[in-house]
C-alpha cells in the first residue's frame, strides 16, 4: 500500500435538501482555481427547458464558457448529472451519469454517459448535477460527502497514477468499512499525456470484494479533468431504496418496475443472454453481416472473427451478478478475474479486467487485425487503468497501422515499431507509450484528426488518402460499426451532434439488413425519432439497453417494431410516476428535441454547428481503394448498373470506384437535405428561430447567436 | 424434436434455419436465431442444420450500439 497523504484545503458544511420527486433542486459548483465551493438553486424554466442529466449539463457549460475557451481554459467546466430517474434501484438501467465539457479532440461539447453509483451518489447527496470549474497545480480529490453534509478539497500526495490502484485505495479510504457507499471517478496517466483520456467510475462488487468500473470514453473528458488538477472525485451515499428519489406515484412506480424488470428475467435467457456475456454476441452476428470493422474499417467481415466471439468470452467472463448500478436485472457488465497482462508495470500479475465489450473488441481487436481475446483483454485493461477511451485507442491505432501498410509513415516515424496490420506488442506498446507520453505513442495520442495534420507536414504523407481513411468526424474518432452500406448509419455518425458516436442513432440492421426506410424521407424520419428518444435517456440518467436489448415477445406484431412502443410507454409512465409530471411518449421526444436543438446551437456557438462541418470520411460511405472494391465487386458492379445506371462494361475499377464515389457523396449529400428539413433547420445545418422558439429554447442569447449567424426566421 | 418460441416442431434429416422458419411460418424478417449457445445469422441461414433435439431462439431484432 502506498504511502498517502490528504490534507483539506476547502471545506463546505450544507444542509442536504430532500429529494423531491426525482430532484435536489439545486447543483454544486466548485472552483478548483481558488477553492470556492457553493450550490446554486435550479429555477423552474432550467428544469423544464433542460429536465436534468445531460441537459443540466448543457446549461452549466453553456453559461461557463465563451466561444473562444479552449477545452484546457481554466473556465471550462466539467459537468456530472445524473437525471431525476436515476438512482432508482427498482427500475432496470437507472443509474447512468452524464459527462459533459469541451472536448479537446473536437473543440466544442462533447458528452458521455456511464455506468457506476457516481451520479445516483451526486444526487442523493443532494445535488441534481456538478460543475467543476478553473484548475490547480496540485492534485486534488473533491469529496462530496452525503451522509455527513460536506463538500471538501482535499491536496494529496503519494497516490498511484493509475485507476485500477487508485480506485480500491480512494474507496477504501472513504468507506469507513462500507465500500458500498462510495463511488470514485479518477483518470490515469494516459489522460494527461494524450487528448483521448477517459473516466472511470466505480462501483462496488460486494461479491468479488472489489471496487469495479465503467467508462466515460468519449471525446477527451477524462483530459479535461487531468488538465485540471483532478486525482479523483468521491461521493459518499448510504442505503438507496425506492423511496430515496421520494418519487410522486410510488405504488405507479413498483407497477411499472416490477413489468421491466420481469420482463428481462425471462426474456433476457431466451434472447441475447446479455447477463451471462454481455455485448459479445454482436461480434459475429456484426462479422457475419459485413458490420464488424477490419483493418481500419475496410471490410467487415474475417475469417477469424468467431475467435473474439461470445463463445469465447463466455468462456473468460466470471460468472455472477455485474450490474453497473443496484437491481439492474440486464446485469451486463461483466469482467475477467485473474488475468494475467503480457506486458507494461502489471506483466505476469493477476488482475480484474472489467470488460471487454463490443466497442473495445471491435475497436483493439478486429479493426487492428487483432483476433486474439487476451490480447483484448490486455489493451482493454491498461486503456482503462490509463484512463484512455478503447474506442479512440482502437480508431486511432487502426489508422496508424494503415498508414504503415500504405508506406505513408515508416519504422523512422514509428520509433521502430512495426505496425504491420495484427502486430499484438505494437498496438499494447503504443498504449504503454501513450499512459507515458513518450515515443510515437505521444503522437497517436493526440487523435486522428491531428495525426493526419502533422503526418502531412511532418512526414510528407499524401493528405488526401488520409482524409479518405482517416476515420473522424468533427475531430472525434468512429465507433466501431461499418456504415458503408447504410446510408442511414452514415447519417447517424455523420450528423450526430458530438461526432460519430452510435449513441444517438443505430440504425444498421434496420436500414440495411431489414430495409425498413427505402427512402430518403424514413431515413430522415428515422434520425430524428431515435436520436431523440435516445437523448431523452441521457436526460434522464437512464442506460438505453433495456430498452431495446430485450425486446417483448409481440413486438414484432406492432406498427413500427424497431421503436420498441411497449417499452417508451413503460419509461412515460416511469417518468410520470417518478416527477409527477404526467407524460406520454410524444412528451419524452418533446423533452429532448429542446435539448438536443440546444446542443447542435451550442456547437455553432463553438464554430463548427453548419452543414459543412456534418462530413465523412469517404471510407465511411464507400470503398476508398480499388482492392475495397474488388473484394466486394459483385455487390458495386450490381448497384453500379442496376441502381445508378451506370455501364459497367469494359470499365476498370478505378473507373468504377470514382462512379461509385460521386453517387455515394450525393446520397449522404441528399439525405443531409432531408434530415435538416425534418429537424427544423435550415438547408445550412442551423435550427431555425422558429424551432428555437417552438422549444422554448429561444433564450436571448441564442436569438442573437442564430441572427448572426443569418437565421432571422 | 425441436423447440422453438414455446413450440415443438418435428425434426427431419437435413433440416436448415431456413426450413423450420418456413414451417413456423411467422413472417417476421428474423436476422439472427440462436440454436442452442450458438448464433446463426440470415446470410447463413440457409446452410446451417439444426440438429435434433435442440432448442432454438428467434431473436427478435439487433438493436445494438
Ligand atoms: S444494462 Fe448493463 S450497462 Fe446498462 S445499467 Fe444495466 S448493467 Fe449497466
Amino acid at each position: 500500500m502506498p504511502d498517502y497523504h490528504f490534507k483539506a484545503t476547502k471545506t463546505l458544511d450544507y444542509k442536504r435538501p430532500d429529494i423531491t420527486n426525482g430532484y435536489a433542486g439545486q447543483t454544486l459548483y466548485v472552483n478548483l482555481s481558488d477553492g470556492q465551493i457553493e450550490t446554486k438553486p435550479v429555477d423552474a424554466k432550467t428544469k423544464k427547458t433542460f429536465i436534468g442529466g445531460k441537459g443540466y449539463d448543457l446549461w452549466l457549460l453553456w453559461n461557463a464558457v465563451q466561444p473562444t475557451t479552449l477545452w484546457n481554459d481554466p473556465e471550462n467546466a466539467l459537468c456530472i448529472a445524473a437525471g431525476p430517474l436515476g438512482g432508482t434501484p427498482i427500475y432496470p438501467g437507472s443509474g447512468k451519469s452524464i459527462v459533459a465539457t469541451l472536448s479537446p479532440l473536437t473543440g466544442s461539447v462533447i458528452d458521455s454517459n456511464v455506468g457506476g453509483y457516481f451520479g445516483p451518489y451526486l444526487k442523493f447527496s443532494g445535488f441534481d448535477a456538478l460543475e467543476i470549474q478553473g484548475k490547480t497545480t496540485s492534485e486534488v480529490v473533491v469529496f462530496i460527502d452525503g451522509i455527513n453534509e460536506k463538500v471538501q478539497i482535499f491536496e494529496t500526495s503519494g497516490l498511484p497514477d493509475n485507476a485500477y490502484e487508485l480506485s480500491a485505495i480512494l474507496t477504501e479510504h472513504f468507506a469507513e468499512g462500507k465500500p458500498r457507499n462510495v463511488s470514485v471517478v479518477s483518470t490515469g496517466p494516459g489522460a494527461k499525456n494524450t487528448l483521448l483520456g477517459c473516466l472511470n467510475f466505480t462501483w462496488y462488487d460486494p461479491k468479488r470484494k472489489r471496487a469495479r468500473y465503467k467508462q466515460a470514453g468519449r471525446g477527451g473528458v477524462g483530459t479535461v479533468f487531468a488538465d485540471k488538477g483532478l486525482k479523483a472525485i468521491v461521493a459518499c451515499w448510504k442505503t438507496v431504496t425506492a423511496d430515496t428519489n421520494n418519487p410522486a406515484d410510488k405504488a405507479r412506480l413498483k407497477d411499472v418496475a416490477k413489468l421491466h424488470s420481469r420482463e428481462i428475467v425471462e426474456l433476457d435467457p431466451k434472447q441475447n443472454e446479455m447477463a451471462k456475456i454481455g455485448t459479445t454476441h454482436l461480434v459475429t452476428i456484426m462479422n457475419d453481416h459485413d458490420l464488424l470493422p477490419t483493418h481500419n474499417f475496410r471490410y467487415g467481415r474475417h475469417d477469424q472473427a468467431p475467435n473474439l466471439g461470445q463463445e469465447v468470452y463466455r468462456r473468460l467472463f466470471d460468472p455472477g451478478f455485474d450490474g453497473c448500478w443496484m437491481g439492474c436485472t440486464v446485469a451486463c457488465s461483466h469482467g475477467i478475474k485473474d488475468f494475467v497482462p503480457l506486458s507494461g508495470p502489471y506483466k505476469g500479475k493477476k488482475v480484474f479486467v472489467d470488460g471487454p465489450e463490443y466497442e473495445t473488441i471491435a475497436g483493439c481487436g478486429s479493426n487492428l487485425g487483432i483476433f486474439d481475446p487476451h490480447t483484448v483483454a490486455e489493451m482493454n485493461f491498461y486503456c482503462d487503468a490509463y484512463g484512455l477511451d478503447t474506442i479512440s485507442v482502437g480508431t486511432g491505432v487502426a489508422f496508424v497501422m494503415e498508414c504503415f501498410e500504405m508506406g505513408l509513415i515508416d519504422t523512422t516515424h514509428t520509433g521502430g515499431l512495426d505496425l504491420h496490420f495484427g502486430n499484438r506488442d505494437a498496438a499494447l506498446e503504443i498504449v504503454h507509450q501513450m499512459a507515458a507520453g513518450e515515443g510515437f505513442g505521444q503522437i497517436v495520442g493526440r487523435g486522428v484528426r491531428k495525426m493526419k495534420a502533422i503526418f502531412a507536414k511532418d512526414f510528407g504523407a499524401d493528405a488526401t488518402i488520409m482524409q479518405d481513411i482517416g476515420m473522424e468526424a468533427k475531430g472525434l474518432e468512429f465507433s466501431e460499426y461499418m456504415t458503408k452500406e447504410s446510408l442511414a448509419q452514415q447519417g447517424g455518425y455523420g450528423l450526430a451532434l458530438k461526432g460519430p458516436q452510435h449513441d444517438e442513432a443505430w440504425l444498421i440492421f434496420l436500414d440495411m439488413v431489414h430495409n425498413f426506410m427505402p427512402t430518403f424521407e424514413q431515413k430522415a424520419e428515422a434520425l430524428h425519432w431515435f436520436p431523440m428518444f435516445r437523448t431523452w435517456f441521457a436526460l434522464c440518467g437512464l442506460c438505453k439497453l433495456p430498452w431495446n436489448d430485450i425486446i417483448p415477445e409481440d413486438n414484432k406484431d406492432t406498427a413500427e417494431p424497431a421503436k420498441v412502443m411497449k417499452h417508451v410507454q413503460w419509461y412515460a409512465d416511469y417518468f410520470s410516476s417518478i416527477t409527477g409530471i404526467e407524460s406520454g411518449p410524444e412528451d419524452l421526444i418533446n423533452m429532448s428535441e429542446g435539448v438536443y436543438n440546444f446542443q447542435r446551437i451550442f456547437n455553432l456557438r463553438m464554430g463548427f454547428g453548419r452543414r459543412e462541418h456534418d462530413g465523412l470520411p469517404y471510407r465511411a460511405m464507400g470503398p476508398v481503394t480499388e482492392t475495397e472494391y474488388e473484394s466486394r465487386a459483385e455487390r458495386y458492379d450490381k448497384q453500379l448498373s442496376e441502381i445508378y445506371k451506370f455501364d459497367i462494361d469494359e470499365k476498370s475499377t478505378a473507373e468504377k470506384l470514382a462512379a461509385l464515389r460521386k453517387h455515394r457523396e450525393q446520397q449522404y449529400d441528399t439525405l443531409k437535405d432531408a434530415v435538416y428539413n425534418r429537424r427544423g433547420w435550415t438547408n445550412d445545418g442551423i435550427p431555425t428561430l422558429k424551432t428555437a422558439k417552438r422549444l422554448g429554447i429561444d433564450f436571448d442569447d441564442v436569438v442573437e447567436l442564430l441572427k448572426a449567424n443569418g437565421v432571422n426566421s | 424434436m425441436i423447440q422453438v418460441a414455446g413450440k415443438q416442431i418435428e425434426w427431419r434429416e437435413g433440416m436448415t434455419v431456413s426450413d423450420l422458419l418456413a414451417e413456423l411460418k411467422d413472417p417476421h424478417p428474423y436476422a439472427v436465431v440462436r440454436i442452442n449457445q450458438q448464433y446463426v445469422t440470415r446470410p447463413n441461414f440457409e446452410h446451417t442444420y439444426v440438429p435434433d433435439d435442440s432448442e432454438v431462439y428467434l431473436i427478435p431484432m439487433v438493436a445494438g450500439g
